[in-house]
This record gives C-alpha cells, structure tokens and sequence, in this order.
C-alpha cells in the first residue's frame, strides 16, 4: 500500500522524521519498502511511503489502522475527522435482503448527485500517491474513504434498482457484466448483490456495469457491508480480480466500521455537492455478525517464551494500548483479552505473545543460548562423493528439475511424464525422467560457446508415474571432449569410455558389475549397465549418435547415471594387515576367442589363483598379425603374496597350471610362451 | 733424463690434463706397469748403491707426489664434468606445468554445506523429503488453509496428479514432526518452486529450513542461535536485527536483516511453531514450543561471492562453475 505521509499525520500528531517513522512502522511488522520525496502544492513537503503488508493485518490497509499502530507504539491517540451532521431529509426507497455470508449492510440513499462537480484537489492528490486514478467525485470519495477508513464502499445508481437489492449467492453459470466491462460466468460460491432479479455487483471484488453510476446518475444507494472473510478468499484469484476491496475484504474488515465509513463518505459528498440523504440504512444478521473475541492469557506464559520479565501491570497497558480491554479472571495469573473488531489475526495466546513482543521491540527481546548437544554428521550431503569427483575433475551443476517436452522424449516414453499442468514456459512443463536432459543442455550451452571439452555432473531427483508420482535421487555425469588442455609435453588425446568407467570404479568398490546392455539414447556397442549385487542401479556409455547429432553436438560425448543410494556409504575405515614377504610376480599371455569379454577370463583365472593372490593387472590385448583371425591374445600379471612366509617357485608353478587348465577347460584358451 | 726434470715434466703433464681419459693415459705413462716412474724405479738395482739409496728415496717420494697429485686432478675433472652433464641436462623452468584438473563444486552446494555444517555442530540432523508434495503437507499441515490469501505468497506449480512441487522445504518438518518423538533437532536443505522468474526470481531454487522442538524452546534462544549463526557465517562485527512479520506456521513470527553495504538486507525468516502445527503433526504443543527457521542459500551466496545475478546460479556456465 502507498500512502502520503501528511495524510497520515492528519491522524496522529507524531512529530518525527520520514526515516524514523518508516523505521517505526517496519519494526512494528509493516514493513516499509521504502519512500519517495513529494512536493505538494496543497501541504507543501510530502512523501509517499510503500508499505508491505503481511496477509494478516488486513487492519493495516488504511491510514486509520497506521495510525493506531503507531499511537500504540509512541503512547498518542488517533485524531479521527470531526463528524458533521449531514441534511437528512429523504426516506430511502430502498431495502436490502441479506444473508448469513453478509451479516452487515449499512446504505443510504442520497440524491442531488452532480457528476461534473469538481472534488477538492487534495483528495485527487492523495488519491493519485495511492496509485488511484481519479474518476469522478462519488468514484473518488468512496476509494478516498477506503485508504482512510480501510471500508470498500459501492455507490449504485438508485433509478437502476427499482426493487431494491438482496444479497445473495451466485446460480451456476450466472453471468455478471462488470465495471471493467468483462463479462463472468460465475459458480455457486461466489457471493453477488442482486437487484432482486440479476446480479449488479460482485460481492466484496467489483460492482456491475449497468447499475453504476454514469453522468446522468442523479440518485445513488451507497454500499457499506461487511462480508465473511472466507466468502471473499479465493474468488479474485480464481477471476484475476485482485480489487482495493476485495484485498480488504478476505483479509478481514472491521466488521463496526461500516456506519462510520458511510457518514465520513456522506459528509465528504456534502462537502463538494449540496445532496439529500437519507438516514443510514442498517440490514443485520445478528447471529452471523462476530462475536467480540476472547483470549485467556497467562502472562508467565510471556516471560517464559519471550525470556523476559515483564511486570503484569506492562503487559495490560500494552495490550489496552493496541485497543484491546483486559478483565481480570479468578486465578491471578490469567487475564481475559477483548480482541477489537478490527484485528482479524488474533485468536491464541500466542498471538497476544507476538503482540507484547512487537511493541517491547523485537531487538530489545533477549538472547539466549541453547542446551548443549552433540554434533551430528552429515551424510545426507553427499560431501564424500563430491569431494571424490571434484577431485577427479567434474565440475557440479545444477539444472532445472523441469525440462522440454521434446528434449524428455527423447529419452523416455510420454506415459511415464509428470507434467506441470502451470508451467512458467513451454520448455519447462515436463518433471525430468534422467538428469540427462539437464545435463545435456549445460553442455550444449557451454559448447555453443567454444568450450568443447567439459565433465559435469549433477546431484537430483528424477520423477516417473506411478500409483503415486516416483522420486529418485541419481547421480550423473557427462563427459566430452580432449582429456586435458593441451600441453606441450603430451599429447592431446580425447575422452573414451574407459576414462569415465574408471572415475566410476573410484566411486564404486568391488561389490559393483559393468556389463553389456543397450539403451536407446546410448551407442549399442558403448553401453554397460551398472549392477550392485545383481541389482540394476545404473548404466554408462556413449550418447547415440542420433541423439548427438540432433542437438548439434559433432563429438563424442559419455554418459553415466547411478542411484545415489547404491554408492558406497562413508564408513569408518578399520585397519586390515600387509605382508611383510616379497611379492611373486608372473606374466601370463592366452589366446582365446575373440568375442569372450576380457572380464571372464580373468574371472577365470582368479578362480584358480589361491588364497595368496593380491592382484591380477591386464597388460595387453592384441589382434593381428601372427593371431589367427578370430582368436585375440591376453596378457596380464598376477602378484601372490603370502601372510606367513615366502612363496617358492614350485608353489606358484603349480598355481599357473591349475589356471592354464582351467582356462583351456572352460574356454579353449591356449597358453603362449 | 734426471729425477729433477723427470718430476718437473710429469707434474706438469698431469696437472694439465683436460679431462679424465687424458688424465688416465698420463697417469698410465707414469706410474703404469710401463710407465716412466715404475721403469726407472725398475731400473734401481743397475746403479751403485750409495746412488741407490738417495735415488730411490727421491723416487718414491716422487711417486707419492704423483699420486697425490693424480688424485687431487682426478676429483676436480670428476667434478667439473659432473656440472657440465647437470648444465645440459638442465630445463627451462618458464614452461607451463602440467596439471591435473581439479573439478568445482556448485557454489549454492557449497553454501548449504557451510550453513548446515553450522547447525550439525549445534546437533540438528540433516533430513530430507520428496519434491513433489501433496497440498496437505505443503499448505494445510503448515495452518496454510486453501484460498488463505497467505497462499499468494506462493505462486505454486501444480503436477498433472494433483500434487504440486513444493514452495518451501517446511514440508519436510512436518514428515519429521510425524515420524519422530520431540525432543527434535532438524534441518532441511533442498530445492523448491515457485512461478516466478524476473532479475530476482528463479523458478526454482533452495531453501534451507531448521526446526527445534522441546520442552522450553524460546523465542530468546531462537534469537540467540541466529545470532551466532550469522556472526559465524558473515562475521563478528556483522549489525544484525530482528522485526515482526508473518507466516502462518510460525506465531511469533520475525524476519531477520543484516545490514549490507548501505542498507538493511532480508536473509532469514523464523519464528515459535504455531500450535496448530504441533497439534496437526501430533505433538502436544502444551508440553512442546519449538521454533523454525529458513533461509535462502542463493541469496547468501550471491552475497558472500559478489554474484550480481541470481541466474548465473542455473545457467552452469563452466566460466562461472570454476571461480568456485
């Protein structure tokens, strides 16, 4: 809300810089958002102060509520408009039907209305440091009372409502003309004023076009109601009809202020037109009007959680300063609140805590320490594998969790989507089923300016249908590009397979398998699915060169995904002996068939190599010349090493031809050399 | 030639000597198997004896000369060939290293590493939750009723389920607050959406969020561990203050501000948990108080590294990842 400070000082007589008073109001909870210097040709130097209001001090949306804010705050007392007595002299030919949602409407007939009557300067003025454009002076003086007051008021051209008027809910589909000239199909729930016949008004957002007030208006029925909070809420969102009343009315308006605000606007109208009215028209539901609210509070309950000792005597001058009255109960460390009508958001103790709180000043509160406790570790953060993969070079990127549609077909089916029935723009509708897309797109953006050579990865959660929608947390990495910059003394070779495979294996242990699979995004001959324990939990290969080639991408570029919870957990580390014997070595070169993964045969091999075996190392693979054409030869080391002595030659003999049967055995490998 | 010109000659010869293969072919000459030195010690027993004597003790102590000499000679050719293979071996050190590349970690990841490592220290535990959430848990259990204009402060997606994609990690408290007994300590770090995207305004983003919830919890102590946490974070001499504000799960309810550079900047929202809430998540709120906090790692940040754009943070461009 934006307001002129003169205007505001008209209610309370605080003799205080801008600054001061703007940091008198956000430390009370409204928050200023700054101001702006005005020169007025009526009160001289001005400002106009933008306040931020929280949603639940709807009181606070006027000039009056400001200032009893802050005639709570500095002890002074709100300077209210004198009433002048207004010429009563015309019976209203109007009555009102009202329901139980609009416990409350105060009218009243006025007549000798002048459109073209020039209203003061200074009410087009204030109006204009609200943001409020003038339109005509009724227009003008019933939103000038609504900054003032905080009450939105409705003037209806009286010859327009030959029946009179009743409150009531919409019929399904009921349509509405409105004043900014759309028309509304309405549902149900939605609260309109009726001539008796059709809508005239949206209740509480906005009046209707044919029965507002038009040059030729001579008679006009002022509205002043007070309509349920929760019968406003949720209607100008789901119309996009955010109004000056209809923010005030589903925050709650004091439901005692409605004759007050008729009687400022009447005698604002007498001030410029020379009118007729009629007396003030009160329609009431009794029993659906609030009742005054009551709390209980025990005041040890406010030295207890604010940490302060406040005397009980403080505390009622406090709260009877914000307008609340105080009757003592039978125990004596309880006393009963009044809540006035205008505050909406105080039901609980608690809140009446908030409210000693703010007024002693939330920096004067105290501070205090908490009990000591131990600290915990953070596994959740992931800080092992991060720490491991920066150091094999990654660099970690976050993307969003919301991609393209197109971009997501790619590598998933449309029946596995969840989309986001609002999306802020089409390339974000669609939940990520792989970290690929987002991954994919980083690198594309980075390529697309000179940067060729990249290794990322990214920490998040993809999403599937299910009965319920599926998260999973994966882990992801892309990587393409030269290995390294280039550098004098080496040459510049580009990334294959085996180097995103082996910053796996220094994330993984033992425990996890690559074998051959096919994905449709990866390159058939350059996939392997990760598995943990026979378990699938990942896979890594080559971008299929149709994907590739699609997004403009000319080089290859290596892919791994892995369920976060599948890696190995942090554990603490316990020590495992080491020989204190040499080591035996032997090389060991097979020919075998062509198509056998290298990995069985050294599978194979280990099977026979004894309980003393370290490790086993490959050291070639060749094909070719002297190698008959479908066989290829193996070649790799075996180390032995014994915990209780040194190993002889003739036991590491027969281990080598325990292997070679076994291998010639299973596999028709031929031992050379 | 007599012992005197003998001793002059060889000792000239050999301290001339230019590297060590020469050095050795004169050794070799004099004192070798046929050298001058050994043949004319050879040659002793021809003379008469009395010329004998004083010639084979001029000899030897020729001999010993030489050798001393040959010795000396030796050293200093091993030395100076020695430098002169260490000059060629030498290298220009102006050239580049090779390094091996160290990767980078998000600096919003590194944010919410360093602010959660904070609270473990004051035993919160680390807790987490699903992304996409039900209305449920991330309005109505947090006293957000549907149409509340306090939903406005959420520009909310919603999935094609019904379910939506949470606005703030508090969803996440209440799943603890329902699975756990209090005494609790917690705090949530993840990411979270809202329809907003300007200078300012991503549509996602993270949050960061802290629950305590105990027999006394207070407002002073809320108080006290923001304080702490902030002079920690950004510094001792950091001005720090407090004002009323509101969410609906938080009664008390505060925002806290630091003041940056000129002015006052909003970094941390918190509060006493509402009742409702308690009551909502079972928890009796007339034996339990708790307070919560959450704060915006984006934001801090962009304050701590000078970043003048939020969406650099999404843009991952590599020039920006690896200033971290």
């Amino acid at each position: 809300m934006h307001f002129s400070e003169n205007w505001l000082k008209e209610f309370i007589d605080i003799n205080i810089s801008t600054e001061e008073l703007c940091e008198q109001l956000t430390m009370l909870g409204l928050e200023v958002d700054g101001f702006e210097k005005y020169k007025s040709k009526i009160t001289g130097d001005d400002s106009i102060i933008k306040l931020d209001i929280t949603p639940n001090r709807g009181d606070c949306f006027s000039i009056i509520g400001i200032a009893r804010e802050l005639s709570a705050l500095n002890g002074l007392k709100v300077n209210l408009p004198k009433k002048e007595k207004v010429n009563e002299v015309l019976d209203s030919p109007i009555d009102v039907d009202i329901c139980d949602e609009c416990p409350r409407y105060v009218g009243r007939y006025v007549e000798g209305i002048k459109l073209n009557k020039k209203i003061p300067p200074l009410i087009i003025e204030r109006l204009k440091l609200s943001d409020i454009r003038s339109i005509d002076p009724i227009v003008d003086i019933t939103n000038y009372v609504l900054i003032e007051t905080g009450q939105p008021l409705h003037a209806f051209d009286a010859k327009k409502l030959p029946n009179g008027l009743s409150v009531r809910f919409a019929n399904n589909k009921e349509k509405i003309d409105l004043l900014d000239e759309q028309t509304l199909k309405l549902s149900k729930d939605c609260l309109v004023i009726t001539d008796k016949t059709k809508p005239v008004a949206l209740a509480g957002i906005m009046g209707g076009l044919d029965s507002g007030i038009s040059s030729a208006t001579n008679s006009i029925y002022l509205e002043s109601a007070f309509f349920k909070p929760e019968i406003i809420r949720g209607k100008a969102r789901r119309y996009g009809l955010q109004t000056d009343a209809s923010m005030r009315f589903e925050r709650g308006v004091d439901f005692q202020l409605q004759s007050y605000a008729i009687e400022r606007a009447s005698q604002l109208i007498m001030n410029v037109m020379d009118c007729n009215f009629a007396p003030i028209q009160t329609f009431e539901k009794k029993k659906s009007i609030p009742k005054e609210k009551k709390v209980i509070l025990e005041i040890e309950k406010i030295r207890k959680n604010l940490g302060i000792d406040i005397k009980d005597i403080e505390v009622s001058r406090t709260l009877k300063s914000l307008g609340m009255k105080i009757k003592p109960t039978k125990s004596s460390e309880k006393i009963l609140v009044f809540i006035p009508s205008w505050r909406f958001d105080i039901s609980i103790e608690e809140d009446l805590v908030e409210e000693i709180a703010r007024l002693i000043g939330y920096d004067k509160l105290p501070s205090s320490s908490l009990s000591s406790s131990s600290r915990k570790k953070v596994d959740f953060l992931n800080e092992n594998i991060v720490s491991n993969l920066v150091s094999l070079g990654y660099n970690e990127v976050i993307t969003y969790s919301f991609v393209d549609e197109k971009e997501a077909l790619l590598f998933d089916k449309k029946n596995k989507m969840i989309f986001v029935k609002n999306p802020i723009s089409q390339n974000m509708s669609v939940m990520r089923t792989t970290l690929l897309t987002g991954l994919l797109s980083s690198f594309r953006y980075n390529y697309n300016r000179g940067q060729e050579s990249i290794k990322i990865f990214e920490i998040g959660s993809i999403f599937s249908k299910g009965k319920k929608i599926i998260q999973k947390e994966k882990l992801a990495g892309l990587v393409s590009g030269k290995i390294s910059d280039i550098h004098w003394s080496d040459e510049n070779r580009s990334f294959n397979f085996f180097d995103i495979k082996g910053d796996l294996e220094v994330l993984l242990n033992n425990d996890f398998s690559f074998k051959t699979g096919q994905l449709s995004f990866l390159h058939p001959g350059k996939t392997a699915i990760i598995s943990l324990k026979n378990k699938e939990v990942g896979f890594i290969g080559a971008l299929n060169p149709k994907i590739s080639d699609s997004l403009g991408i000319k080089q290859e570029a290596y892919y791994f995904e892995i369920d976060l919870n599948s890696l190995p957990k942090n554990k603490t580390k316990k020590f495992s002996n080491y020989s204190k014997f040499p080591v035996a070595q032997r090389d060991l070169a097979f020919l075998v068939d062509k198509q056998l993964p290298v990995s069985l045969i050294l599978e194979l091999a280990e099977e026979k190599s004894g309980r003393n075996l370290k490790e086993v190392k490959l050291f070639d693979i060749y094909q070719g010349k002297g190698i008959p054409e479908d066989k290829k030869s193996i070649a790799f080391s075996l180390f032995w090493q014994s915990m209780k002595g040194t190993l002889t030659d003739e036991e590491v003999d027969s281990i080598i031809e325990d292997i070679s049967e076994h291998l010639s055995r299973q596999i028709q490998a031929e031992l050379r050399s | 030639m007599d012992i005197k010109s003998l001793s002059k000659k060889s000792k000239e010869v050999l301290s001339q000597s230019k590297d060590l293969n020469s050095l050795e072919e004169v050794h070799k000459s004099l004192l070798g198997k046929s050298g001058d030195i050994t043949l004319k010690l050879k040659q002793l027993g021809s003379l008469p004896s009395e010329k004998r004597k004083t010639a084979g003790k001029e000899l030897n102590i020729l001999k010993n000369n030489l050798q001393e000499i040959y010795q000396a000679k030796k050293q200093e050719l091993k030395r100076i060939e020695s430098e002169k293979k260490l000059q060629e071996d030498s290298i220009d050190v102006s050239l580049p290293g090779r390094q091996i590349k160290r990767g980078s970690i998000h600096p919003v990841s590194q944010t919410i590493v360093e602010i959660s490592s904070f609270f473990t220290g004051k035993g919160f535990s680390v807790a987490s939750g699903p992304e996409a959430e039900s209305d449920y848990y991330n309005f109505e259990a947090l006293n957000i009723p549907s149409d509340h204009p306090a939903k406005d402060m959420h520009d909310t997606f919603y999935l094609d389920n019904g379910d939506l994609l949470r606005t703030h990690t508090s969803p996440v408290q209440v799943r603890v607050m329902e699975e756990n007994e209090p005494p609790l300590r917690i705090i949530c770090p993840g990411r979270v959406y809202r329809k907003d995207s300007d200078l300012t305004h991503t549509p996602m983003f993270h949050q960061i969020e802290g629950l305590l919830i105990e027999r006394d919890a207070s407002f002073s102590q809320l108080k006290g561990l923001l304080e702490d946490f902030i002079s920690d974070f950004f510094g001792p001499d950091t001005d720090i203050r407090f004002r009323p504000s509101y969410f609906p799960f938080t009664e008390p309810s505060a925002e806290v501000d630091i003041k940056w550079k000129k002015g006052w900047l909003e970094i941390l929202g918190c509060g006493m948990v509402h009742p409702n809430v308690l009551e909502m998540a079972g928890i009796d709120s007339k034996k339990f108080t708790g307070f919560a906090f959450g704060l915006g790692p984006e934001r801090i940040a962009m304050l701590k590294h000078d970043i003048p754009d939020l969406r650099a943070f999404f843009e991952n461009d590599i020039r920006f990842l690896k200033q971290f």
